[in-house]
């Protein structure tokens, strides 16, 4: 990259996240995430029609078929700025939908998809933990994110040595959502029998890439909400006062967070670096190895720094009505969504054996 | 099981102690409700009454107090055993404080009128006690406490507020720390207070915990009249009988059974996610549990020292950072091979042995009460190894 392209596609980066802010402000109040929790569907579609309408859906689908065709570089500094406001909203869902459809030509719905209107889950799950999409015909389709808000659903369904891609209206499964700790819900859905509209015959290689992207923004989102927590954790370390001092004064809790620090610094340089690499264009393995290393980063250190976060507020962080714990809630939800660090270290070990010096 | 005769109370101090273990085990198996085992909360008055008043009416609900105030008298080794089989049965802790903390405190500080008056009510249910020390601004620095109390006339008047007031609305009575002395030394100047909690300028407000469960207060002092009778001890020594309180605490808190649950647990979830055989797994797993045993190994060397009739040191400190520390291990493991499982609000397949995410949030605050870790740490380097400064 030239000096030029690297200032453009800085400029490009920053007015995402002041875009994202004016929607999600990053330091706004937590009342409209509060307000969401626990009751169907677990976010708010007239907000996720407004992300359609900033183009945020269709960001990664190039402009011919009605995205904005941007990098991931600009895709993981908003899920950094959802992250950091904690947006309930299945936006991370909802791209990867529309990167299958753009895939598929740019059929179904996908200008409905793209704009808000519609919401199309991409059910291509079996089991628990895994990136690999079977798309076994009859199967059951777990750990659908705010299932019960979807229009319809894209069903992967394996024909012959292809995957193929199916789509259904949401009336047509059957639905069962079970409540999450952040206050969203995971659906299952058994699909019909006869998989609904096919949209394309082979959709196998774009799935494998879509999921990876999507484990990466997934990460990218975990490091907003991650660095907010640490955030609200520092700005007490510099106000609460016990036994007459400021307790950030305590050298203990003053290399408590320097170490969160390095797990931050850590987590963005590892995001960063993976969404450069997938924008530069690698490929194979290389790609595999970029994003699994940022997810599994990001999954262990989310978890570390949020319980870290509620320690180092002592009884308060404990409480619900106390921001920080909503931080921990969602880092329990999506540490593990698009693979847990176990399986991205496994991954990564399988096609980056060698340390390169 | 069966064939277990359970002595009548007064005789079970003097059974050898394995026998006492198995006569423990066997009145569990008659007497505590199935339903209650394991409760994924922290349960209500409402819901741990029936069990309160079954331990009540048998006479084993103050084994820790002694006979002639209506305890079962054991030693601190026997105590320990039952505390070790009631975990292992999965038994609820009930609303104990009045057990626990007050009764304890009142038989060694209190008057003979005192004595007469609170114990028996705490023997038949009537009288249940929370504790209020801690406040928005005195928590790992307690001593700093501003509740305070004025004499006037036959009343001290409170005025203050408390806060993490553990089941405060199912509580009766509390036992406060207040200031009596605002130009003493800080420690000095605390004394210690019985109050009823239907005395008029009293409001209890429920906060929601990280659980999402209503189980700890903000409990709020407006002019509340207290009988000048209710003063514990001497005035002003309030800091002392408080602090005579908590080496016994420690080690309950040090105990690792709440780990040993956990460890079973995740060995449960293991096979759940057929993770179990894979050598990564196992080697996690084993740290864990070698942790565990050599966490009971440490544990048993204390339990020994009070076998002996000898006190505990500062070093008790040891035990609780190490338990719930492991507690903690054990939960974050739970939570990294649970996959997506390991957001849900619920616990997994309906089945209470897979409470992910509960338990993990649960094994939050045992870091900060009782203490918190980093005031442990400090207690250990300073008390333990007198380190400068
Ligand atoms: C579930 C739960 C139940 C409770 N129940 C009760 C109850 O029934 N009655 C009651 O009176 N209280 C109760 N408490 C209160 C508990 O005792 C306090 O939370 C505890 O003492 C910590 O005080 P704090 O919350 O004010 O945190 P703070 O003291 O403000 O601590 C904030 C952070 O600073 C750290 N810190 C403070 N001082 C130092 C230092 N000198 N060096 C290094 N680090 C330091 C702490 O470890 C913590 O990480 C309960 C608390 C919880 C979480």
């Amino acid at each position: 990259m030239s000096a030029a392209e690297a200032d453009d596609r800085a400029e490009s980066i920053r007015m995402i996240r002041d875009s994202a802010a004016a929607v999600v402000p990053p330091d706004g109040d937590l009342k409209r995430i509060r307000a969401l929790r626990f009751q169907e569907p677990g976010f708010d579609p007239a907000m996720l029609r407004q992300m359609g309408e900033m183009g945020w859906i269709g960001l990664r689908v190039p402009e011919a078929l009605g995205g904005a065709g941007l990098g991931l570089g600009e895709m993981c500094a908003l899920a950094e700025e959802l992250g950091r406001g904690l947006a309930p909203e299945p936006l991370i869902q909802a791209a990867l939908s529309a990167q299958l459809l753009a895939a598929a030509g740019g059929k179904g719905a996908l200008a409905k998809l793209l704009s808000g209107e519609a919401l199309l889950l991409t059910a291509w799950q079996e089991r628990a933990d895994t990136l690999e999409a079977p798309g076994t015909p009859e199967a059951t389709r777990l750990f659908l994110p705010m299932a019960g808000g979807a229009t319809g659903f894209l069903l992967p369904a394996r024909i012959g040595d292809r995957l193929a891609l199916h789509e259904v209206p949401a009336s047509a499964v059957r639905l069962e959502t079970a409540p999450t700790q952040d206050g969203g819900f995971l659906g299952t859905i058994t699909p019909p029998r006869d998989l609904g509209t096919p949209l394309a015959t082979d959709i196998g290689p774009a799935l494998t890439e879509a999921l990876d992207e999507a484990a990466l923004v997934t990460a990218a989102y975990l490091l907003g909400g991650m660095e907010r927590a640490f955030a609200m954790t520092l700005d007490y370390l510099r106000t609460r006062q016990q036994f007459g001092r400021i307790i950030g004064t305590f050298q203990a809790l003053q290399h408590r967070a320097a170490d969160l620090k390095m797990q931050v610094a850590l987590t963005r340089a590892s995001i960063e670096a993976a969404a450069a690499a997938l924008d530069a264009g690698v490929r194979g393995d290389a790609r595999r190895a970029a994003v699994s290393r940022a997810k599994a980063r990001a999954a262990e250190a989310s978890l570390l720094v949020t319980r870290q976060s509620i320690q180092l507020h002592g009884g308060i962080g404990y409480t619900d009505d106390y921001d920080v714990g909503l931080f921990l809630r969602k880092a329990m939800v999506l540490a593990n969504q698009f693979g847990s660090a176990a399986l991205h270290r496994r991954r990564f070990m399988a096609v980056s054996p060698e340390v390169e010096a | 099981m069966d064939a277990i005769r359970i002595p009548p109370p007064a005789e079970l101090d003097g059974l050898e102690d394995e026998h006492f273990r198995q006569v423990v085990r066997a009145f569990l198996h008659a007497n505590y409700p199935e339903a209650l085992r394991n409760p994924p909360k922290r349960l209500h008055w409402a819901e741990n009454k029936a069990w309160y008043m079954t331990l009540a009416e048998k006479g084993w609900l103050c084994p820790g107090w002694p006979k002639e105030y209506g305890g079962l008298g054991l030693s601190p080794s026997k105590q320990i055993i039952l505390t070790e089989e009631y975990e292992r049965h999965g038994v609820a802790r009930t609303n104990d404080h009045g057990i626990v903390m007050l009764g304890p405190l009142v038989i060694k500080y209190g008057t003979e009128a005192q004595k007469q008056r609170f114990l028996p009510k705490i023997l038949t249910g009537e009288h249940i006690w929370c504790q209020g020390y801690s406040e928005p601004n005195a928590g790992s620095d307690l001593a700093a406490l501003r509740t305070e109390a004025v004499l006037d006339g036959d009343h001290y008047v409170v005025n203050g507020q408390k806060i993490w007031t553990t089941l405060a609305m199912d509580a009766n009575w509390i036992f406060l720390l207040v200031r009596t002395d605002k130009t003493a030394k800080k420690q000095e100047g605390i004394s210690f207070l019985l109050v009823d909690m239907n005395t008029p300028g009293i409001t209890v407000r429920p906060i929601i915990n990280l659980e999402m469960h209503d189980e700890f207060c903000e409990t709020f002092f407006d002019n509340v009249r207290v009988p000048k009778e209710n003063l514990v001890g001497q005035l002003n020594k309030g800091w002392d009988m408080a602090k005579a309180l908590l080496g016994f605490e420690r080690i309950f808190l040090g105990s690792p059974r709440q780990s040993g649950y956990a460890l079973s647990r995740l060995k449960i979830l293991a096979e759940r996610m057929g993770v179990w055989e894979e050598a990564g797994f196992q080697d996690q797993y084993a740290r864990l549990r070698l942790e565990f045993e050599d966490l009971k190994a440490l544990y048993g060397t204390f339990v020994d020292r009070l076998k002996r009739g000898q006190s505990l040191g500062p070093d008790v400190s040891m035990l609780k950072i190490i338990q719930t520390e492991l507690f903690q291990k054990i939960t974050d493991t739970m939570l990294e091979i649970a996959g997506e499982n390991a957001g849900l609000l619920e616990p997994l397949d309906g089945n209470r042995d897979l409470n992910i995410g509960g338990l993990y949030i649960q094994a939050r605050p045992a870091t900060i009460y009782g203490g918190s870790n980093e005031i442990q740490r400090n207690i250990l380097s300073k008390n333990v190894l007198e380190l400068p400064g």
